[in-house]
């Protein structure tokens, strides 16, 4: 600690060099907090979404095929399943949009509280879904994008099933992440049964809610089983997985963000590097005189190396704090500007403000490391003759 | 005319013995100093002269602990120096010596007080005490008023009292000036001779000065020639030290008492 005022007033010697290298440092760790927010944004929508109690059970051969609808009540009656709901996509295409812009499924509403007991939907309303056979449910997402409000009457048509159905909102997901949109998968049954087809005979997916978070690998394993050398084999897996692998092209932007963070991490360190030799080399008399009078390698080692540590750090924890108020910003007008609304999605966790003290710290330390060994390694005579 | 000798003074502080020292320079190899063999007493103001190029420095910086001989002994203040390491040897310059440089040599970016102080970070002293020890040390050499100035705001003569203040600050056994009044004009220069050899009588100190300065030879207790690497003796010394008086426009009657010591 003796030493900090001596660290300190060294960078203080050229202010404005250690404002624009301490600026650069700052610039690269918001960058890159703000890259890092996106894989750990989606990281946080997956384990804000996913439930450590929800299975998916899809076909094996791919979500696009359907399972036999009556599958659904077996998979009832697996030991430990609390509850159990299929979900069938309806492809509803909203007729101001002319196409689809928002996931729509027929479900059965006597089953959907219990499969999703997690997401903010009232009592009352979830009634409602049971009593009216048009009833729909619909994420606030899609709710303010669209300007609906409870009690709506909203048309949809079908891009998969030869119907257009009229729907009355009758409840919302108070999420605003939630783009869903419920409804009563009698109410599709029933119309395709007026055109004289068989009705809904499938179901797309069946979401399952285990009673027990510890025995959802045997039921995955017992439905999968139940459902081997049939016609619709399946494939169960967890919800945070199932929304992962449906994310998964996304992994390989996550990859190019990861390559970009380290690229621009590697630019910062050289960057400081450059900023660090050449206050190494303007001091070069001064070091010399510093080691003449008694100042070994370890301290003059020391004092430059905490000296680009110390400017890298500083500059580090002042680019955290504006990545935390450029995220807030950023949130802000995402909820007043629905096409804003990915913006919404940089979520700084703990973790990503880590990363980026580390980062300030690795690139502090990296970059004074050799112009420090540099200086502190040469002889004190080699040292007074190069610069006297 | 002999070179100084010690008999009847105080015990040397410094004993050097057939000591060379020769660099490789590009292709040239460089033989800065042939077997020079010296002594000199604890409390001497003594000053190394000579030409550019006549070893002089390299003298000093034997003596201070900044180099190494390629041959030969040089004890200073009961260490063998050729025995210690590069850092045995920082740590013990920083107890030892204080180093004083024709440029001054100062941190531009502390304060006079804290360029004083700058030594005093190397020992386990708090922070009060570093800074009263540095404004005693700034007091000697006259600089009370000036303690919170920087470099840039002090004249060359008032630069080169900090670092003459850095210097003792640590009470040194003994104190190297390079060149002390190198970049001084004359009255300056006569200033910082006469306070190094105040700090002679005051305090005892050893003053080792290497210097193109005939002035010098009017405070100094002894002066050493050197020319090429080797130590003058006899007439050799004589008629280097008249060669300088004479250069320097007379005073040989004022100074030739001292060289003929």
């Amino acid at each position: 600690m003796k030493y900090l005022g001596f660290i300190l007033a060294n960078l203080g010697r050229n202010k404005l060099r250690s404002a624009l290298t301490g600026g650069a440092i700052m610039l690269a760790v918001v960058l890159v907090c703000l890259l890092l927010t996106m894989p750990a944004g989606l990281n946080a929508i997956l384990d804000h979404a996913a439930s450590n109690t929800r299975i998916s059970v899809h076909n094996k051969a791919g979500i696009v095929y359907a399972m036999p609808y009556a599958f659904t009540r077996k998979v009832r009656q697996v030991d430990g399943v609390a509850a159990a709901v299929s979900s069938t996509w309806f492809g509803g295409a909203f007729e101001e949009a002319g196409r689809v812009t928002f996931p729509n499924f027929a479900v059965e509403v006597e089953h959907i509280g219990a499969v999703y007991p997690d997401y903010p939907i009232a009592a009352e309303q979830l009634a409602d879904f049971q009593r009216y056979r048009d009833g729909a449910i619909v994420g606030r997402q899609t709710m303010r994008k669209y300007g609906w409000r409870i009690g709506q009457r909203v048309t949809l048509r079908s891009t998969v099933w030869p119907v257009t159905l009229d729907f009355r909102i009758v409840g919302e997901i108070a999420n605003d992440r939630a783009p869903h949109f419920w409804f009563n998968r009698e109410y599709l049954d029933q119309a395709l049964k007026a055109m004289g087809r068989p009705g809904l005979t499938i179901a797309g997916m069946i979401w399952v809610r285990a009673a027990d978070p510890n025995r959802v690998n045997a039921i995955m394993r017992e439905i999968d089983d139940m459902s081997r050398n049939s016609e619709a084999e399946t494939a169960c897996e967890t919800e945070k997985s199932f929304l992962s692998n449906f994310f998964g092209s996304l992994q390989g932007f996550v990859t190019i963000i990861l390559i970009v963070t380290a690229l621009v991490a590697l630019c910062i360190v050289f960057i400081a590097a450059n900023t660090a030799s050449m206050g190494v080399r303007e001091r070069a008399g001064e070091i010399a005189v510093l080691k003449a009078i008694g100042f070994g390698r370890r301290v003059i080692f020391g004092t430059l190396l905490a000296e680009a540590a110390a400017l890298s750090v500083v500059a580090g924890g002042t680019g955290v704090l504006v990545t935390i108020g450029l995220t807030k910003l950023l949130q802000t007008f995402a909820t007043w500007n629905d096409t804003l609304g990915p913006l919404g999605s940089f979520i700084v966790t703990v973790p990503v403000l880590v990363d980026g003290i580390f980062l300030s710290v690795f690139v502090g330390m990296l970059a004074g490391v050799v112009p420090s060994y540099g200086a502190a390694r040469k002889p004190v005579v080699e040292s007074l003759h190069e610069v006297f | 005319m002999d070179a100084p000798s010690t008999a009847g003074a105080a015990p040397p502080i410094i004993v050097i013995r057939n000591v060379s020292r020769r660099y490789v320079r590009g292709v040239d190899d460089v033989h800065a100093l042939e077997n020079v063999s010296l002594s000199i007493p604890t409390g001497h103001f003594v000053a190394f002269m000579g030409p550019s190029g006549s070893g002089k420095s390299t003298l000093l910086n034997l003596v201070s602990g900044i180099d190494r001989p390629n041959q030969g002994d040089v004890m200073v203040a009961g260490a063998a120096l050729n025995d210690l390491t590069e850092d045995d040897l920082a740590h013990w310059r920083a107890r030892h010596v204080g180093l004083i440089f024709q440029f001054f040599n100062l941190i531009p970016v502390l304060t006079a007080r804290d360029n004083v102080a700058l030594p005093l970070l190397l020992t386990h002293l708090s922070k009060a005490e570093r800074r009263e020890r540095a404004e005693t040390a700034l007091r000697v050499v006259g600089l009370d008023e000036r303690m919170d100035h920087y470099p840039r705001t002090l004249s060359g003569g008032e630069q080169q009292r900090v670092a003459i203040a850095r210097a003792i600050v640590t009470d040194p056994d003994l104190i190297v000036a390079d060149e002390p009044t190198g970049d001084l004009d004359a009255r300056n220069a006569e200033a910082i001779l006469g306070l190094l050899r105040q700090l002679k009588h005051d305090f005892g100190k050893t003053v080792i000065m290497v210097t193109h300065d005939p002035r010098a030879l009017r405070f100094v207790d002894d002066a050493y020639h050197l020319d090429k690497g080797i130590l003058l003796e006899g007439e050799d010394a004589e008629r280097a030290a008249a060669a300088i008086l004479m250069a320097a426009g007379g005073g040989a009657a004022a100074a030739g008492a001292r060289l003929g010591r």
